[in-house]
């Protein structure tokens, strides 16, 4: 057998033995049962009919999006000798560099859990569990004391150890060079440039009808937007995840949008997904975890004082206490390059049969966190459907954000794209900004990080979000951040320090990112 | 076909460059990996696997010993072979690789290596996309491949994270 042909078999094989387990499975197995009352199921041809009966009723075009779901979620599978640390992360300097930020991590919460004496985690007694349930739609009224809480780390501690990050095998020579020492990454991941993000980012071109530029008041609707609302109306008809995918790189119209970001993540709101969310209700509802008030209070600080988001406080607590406690977001370990923390049942320290995870989803949240899920709120008013998105949104982009990798959506290579784009199409800005000790680093990371949440405008963000899903990539967040340094450039040449820099950027409210993106990409002088 | 690792054994690198090693100051871009195969007997080497690590091209030459009154001859089986398409970047820095006899044209053991086998001529996977049915038989010996990839993920959950009924935990561990 060919390498190229058993390549094939193994990606089919895998796929295979993932949807065997899964909803979709048994729901087909029944079709197929039912279907032989119907008689167009002939015996003699039964395989065929069965197929062709699949076709007809859509269940193949369901069965098509799991797969394709699948492979845009999974990575290929890698050499058989390949241990599964090497899929996590391939390179092995990175993994330990993330082995070592996880432990500082692990051990600031454990100082927190003994200087408050508050445990890890608790069963609820029964009367503080009825409160709870009768409060669950307005969490947001209570206000605890989290004045003891500190957030377990923020993001420029987080951009602290990317700067320190280096590769043992790569030695940069004692002089200065071009590459090395302007910007802050100092690690040779391979990033596109402004030619290879044309070729990959090709419907955003100017001669592509976009929303967010040709939707706007002055462009009559005939020439693109109604032909373009009426091709979105089609792909929901034909509920094709891999065709609304390509359908999104142009932006989703609003009305859409919701069934559009649903299709594309292939979540349908089964009864059994209902019962899940419910089921993790019933967890938060039993026992109190420390994560939680981490939860409440990153809420506080960050999405209740947005003009925004702060009507949605609610839907936050409702989202991400329950995304605490859902142990199916432990898969997502497999090929992200952070592990869960583990801990021990109160008294059986090292005994493997009660080793657990802390929290059960294995996340720990950071300052800000909450903002993933913010925006989200705009678009499903129905909690679990709301939480399955987020849940979908995070195992395949958002866990990049903060952790460790050589993954080219990974922040690392997200922000030495930044810097690159930055140095190469706009030197003089790069070198004005490092000479005033204004790193551009220094004020774009925290854009990147939060996916541009609580940044930019919410309709904007969702434009930028809808490119997100329709590419399967975060690249975008790093050419937006240096469209916006590009589109700023002539203030910031005028600033004499950081401070000044910051406040050049500091409101990003104002911005239409697709205008910006589009010209950073094609219309720039090269 | 069943297939068991031939037992080799592999010699450290040496630097190949000009001049002496102690005064020079560059440092070599070319190493020279020495394996050597123990056992007399002759066999068909079909897979070569190892694990990159910052190697950019490699080249492999196979020494073939005869009776004692020829000289031995040099064969070059592989020259230049891309491991990472930028030397300067990460792309294929740490990666599993595997050489197979019959992967390019280039790739070519000599015949005292391979005793002739009546097998099929492997054909060209090209633009066409391979037969379905042929493909899903494939399947059932991918299965034990599958079966091994399974047990290395994280162990299968049933949704619940406690032990028991408890979650009564202590402090975070750091192992």
């Amino acid at each position: 057998m060919l390498q190229e042909e058993s390549d094939l078999s193994l990606i089919i094989a895998q796929i295979v033995q993932k949807l065997k387990g899964s909803n979709l499975y048994s729901q087909l197995e029944r079709q197929a049962w039912a279907s032989l009352q119907r008689p167009e199921i002939k015996l003699e041809s039964l395989k065929e009919d069965i197929k062709e009966f699949f076709k007809i009723s859509g269940w193949e075009k369901k069965l098509q999006n799991a797969v394709y779901s699948e492979l845009s979620v999974f990575p290929l599978p890698s050499h058989p000798a390949a241990p599964p640390e090497h899929l996590k992360e391939p390179l092995v300097y990175m993994r330990k560099a993330q082995g070592s930020w996880e432990k500082r991590i692990l051990k600031s919460l454990n100082s927190m859990c003994t200087e408050l004496s508050i445990p890890l985690a608790r069963k609820r007694p029964v009367g503080e569990q009825k409160e709870l349930l009768n409060k669950w739609n307005e969490m947001g009224t209570d206000e605890p004391d989290l004045s003891l809480f500190r957030p377990v780390y923020a993001p420029k501690d987080f951009l602290e150890v990317l700067i320190n990050l280096r590769n043992p095998n790569y030695e940069n020579g004692d002089s200065l060079s071009f590459r090395t020492h302007l910007g802050l990454i100092q690690i040779p991941l391979k990033v596109k440039d402004i030619p290879e993000l044309k070729e990959c980012f090709v419907e955003l071109g100017l001669n592509t009808g976009q929303l967010g530029i040709d939707d706007s008041t002055q462009v009559p609707p005939e020439l693109f937007e109604n032909e373009h609302v009426r091709i979105g109306q089609k792909v929901l008809a034909e509920q094709d995840s891999a065709a609304a995918q390509q359908y999104i790189r142009q932006g989703s119209p609003t009305a859409l949008r919701a069934e559009l970001w649903a299709l594309i993540l292939n979540i349908s709101s089964e009864p059994e997904d209902v019962l899940y969310y419910e089921q993790l209700k019933t967890n938060v509802i039993q026992h109190d975890l420390l994560v939680d008030s981490l939860i409440y209070k990153d809420v506080k600080l960050t999405a209740s004082n947005d003009d925004y988001y702060f009507v949605f406080e609610d839907y936050l607590y409702q989202v991400l206490l329950c995304f605490s406690r859902d142990t199916s977001v432990l898969s997502h370990f497999a090929y992200n390059s952070a592990s869960p923390p583990k801990s021990y049942i109160r008294g059986k320290l090292g005994l493997e049969e009660y080793a657990v995870f802390y929290p059960p989803n294995g996340v720990i949240p950071f300052h800000g966190f909450s903002m993933y899920v913010a925006p989200l709120c705009f678009l499903y008013h129905e909690p679990s459907k709301l939480y399955q998105i987020f849940r979908e949104m995070y195992v395949r982009f958002f866990f990049r954000l903060h952790s460790i990798s050589s993954h080219p959506s990974g922040i690392v290579s997200l922000c030495l794209l930044f810097e690159t784009l930055l140095q190469t199409y706009l030197p003089q800005l790069f070198y004005h900004l490092r000479e005033i000790g204004a790193q551009p680093l220094r004020i774009s990371f925290k854009w990147m990080v939060r996916a541009f949440s609580g940044y930019l405008a919410t309709d904007q963000l969702l434009l930028l979000w809808d490119r997100i899903l329709g590419y399967n990539s975060l690249e975008i967040l790093a050419v937006l951040a240096a469209a916006v340094f590009a589109f700023r450039a002539v203030n910031l040449m005028e600033v004499t320090s950081l401070a000044a820099a910051e406040a050049v950027l500091a409101d990003l409210s104002t911005l239409k990112v697709m205008p910006l993106l589009q010209i950073f990409l094609f219309a720039t002088v090269t | 076909m069943s297939r068991i690792l031939v037992p080799c054994h592999v010699k450290g690198t040496v630097a190949l460059q000009v001049g002496d090693v102690r005064t020079s100051q560059g440092r070599p871009g070319v190493l020279v990996i020495d394996v050597t195969f123990p056992s007399v007997a002759p066999f068909e080497l079909q897979e070569i696997t190892f694990k990159n690590y910052y190697t950019a091209f490699l080249s492999i030459r196979v020494r073939q010993h005869t009776s004692a009154h020829t000289t031995a001859k040099w064969l070059t089986c592989l020259r230049d072979y891309c491991l990472m398409p930028d030397p300067h970047s990460e792309e294929g820095a740490q990666e599993y690789v595997s050489l197979f006899k019959h992967q390019s044209p280039s790739m070519t053991f000599p015949k005292w290596l391979s005793h002739p086998v009546p097998c099929e001529q492997p054909a060209l996977l090209c633009e066409s996309l391979p037969d379905p049915s042929r493909v899903s038989s494939e399947v059932q010996q991918m299965w034990a491949l599958t079966e091994m990839i399974r047990a290395s993920h994280t162990s299968a959950r049933i949704g619940r994270f406690d032990v028991d009924g408890c979650y009564d935990l202590n402090l975070l561990s750091y192992t």
